[in-house]
């Protein structure tokens, strides 16, 4: 059993910590504290838990959604295999995953000069909708989004043409995109595990 | 007597200097052992070096409790963390002298990245960032894996630096809400 602390550290300041975001006197105090406080040690370690997991999803490859230009930097310095596309607008790109790709990034070029959120619609064969992710935040200067599926997901899917649609939030349409992802069943000799 | 589990640091530390308890140097083990083990992993961002100061840190507070030559016993979490403060500096000097030698002997795809978060479920954890909104799991991967400040993260999604923290602790407690009703459910 833990015992309580008379006078506990809060969550987000435990968070900037392991962020390394304190002032160093302030680190050092809560360090201080830390060495002597069974209950605050134990929750510092459920967020350092929760920390290493997500470093160690991302270092496979397990991250999916929109990411950062800072995020991507720190995938490719890791070591991390990343497939890379890139599509301007009106662009059908033919596109192939292979077994040793960690994580596959689509770049999706388009103007944004003002936006500051949109949207991205993923639809497969008949329109049907494969994925939506809203309210994307756009940062100043951006020339586009970074799109990231782990590679292990793209390899179980089958060949097929993904539409890809970026709207603005008062949904005029910026960009409309194609992958022509080749499956599996027709990567060939020499080339299993097609997609994009 | 045996000091225990409800023995103050103080009482643990004076019964290892006497010699009257084997059992206090487990309990001690025990108590520090974790906390450095994050100190380790907060300073030295390395789970093998985390242990490695783990190892380090513990047997020399242990046989300097032994000998009698931590000066103040009821200050032993502070003699614990001043060890472990010097012994990570030390380390971090010695790693630096390792990266400069891989840097001039080594393509850099010859050192391996570390492997974390072994204890967690990642499975599950992978499952539980699924659920989370786009704009959350973003700022998980920018804070615990890009290590972007508050600042650069608040930044790139055009949010203030206190909304960046909000959403930050916000995520991880429906993140560790969510792997804990895992483990249960399991």
């Amino acid at each position: 059993m833990i015992a309580a602390c008379a006078s506990p550290i809060a969550d987000e300041r435990l968070i900037d910590y392991w962020t390394g975001e304190l002032a160093a006197a302030d680190g050092a105090a809560l360090e201080a504290h830390l060495f002597t406080c069974a209950g605050c040690s134990a929750r510092l370690e459920g967020v350092a838990a929760v920390a290493g997991g997500v470093a160690a999803l991302a270092r496979q490859g397990r991250i999916s959604g929109i990411i950062s230009r800072a995020l991507l930097n720190r995938l490719q310095r890791d070591g991390v295999r990343v497939r890379q596309f890139t599509l301007d607008p009106g662009e059908t790109v033919p596109c192939a995953a292979f077994p040793g790709d960690d994580v596959v990034v689509t770049s999706l070029q388009a103007n944004l000069t003002g936006v500051r959120s949109v949207s991205l619609r993923v639809t497969g064969p008949g329109d049907v909708l494969f994925g939506a992710i809203d309210d994307i935040p756009v940062p100043a200067a951006a020339t586009g989004l970074l799109w990231a599926t782990p590679g292990a997901f793209v390899r179980s899917m089958p060949s097929q043409a993904l539409r890809l649609t970026i709207r603005s939030s008062d949904d005029a349409l910026l960009g409309e995109y194609v992958l022509e992802h080749t499956g599996r069943e027709r990567g060939g000799e020499g080339r299993e595990g097609g997609e994009g | 007597m045996h000091p225990g589990v409800d023995a103050t640091d103080g009482e643990l530390a004076r019964a290892i200097g006497a010699g009257t308890s084997e059992t206090a140097e487990t309990e001690l083990y025990r108590r520090f052992a974790p906390r450095v083990r994050l100190y380790g992993l907060r300073h030295l961002r390395d789970e093998e070096s985390a242990r490695d100061l783990v190892q380090q840190v513990m047997l020399l507070t242990i046989e300097k409790l032994r000998r009698g030559d931590v000066r103040d016993p009821d200050q032993i979490a502070s003699f614990v963390l001043g060890t472990s403060r010097t012994m990570a500096m030390a380390s971090r000097r010695t790693e630096a002298r390792r990266e400069r030698l891989r840097d001039v002997f080594l393509a850099s795809d010859a050192v391996a990245a570390p492997d974390g978060g072994a204890t967690l479920d990642l499975d599950r954890l992978e499952q539980c960032l699924a659920q989370l909104p786009d704009r959350e799991r973003s700022v998980v991967f920018q804070s615990f894996y890009a290590e972007c400040s508050a600042a650069a993260v608040a930044a790139d999604l055009g949010v203030s630096e206190g909304n960046v923290r909000v959403i930050r602790h916000r995520a991880l407690a429906r993140l560790r809400g969510c792997v804990l009703a895992g483990r249960q459910a399991s």
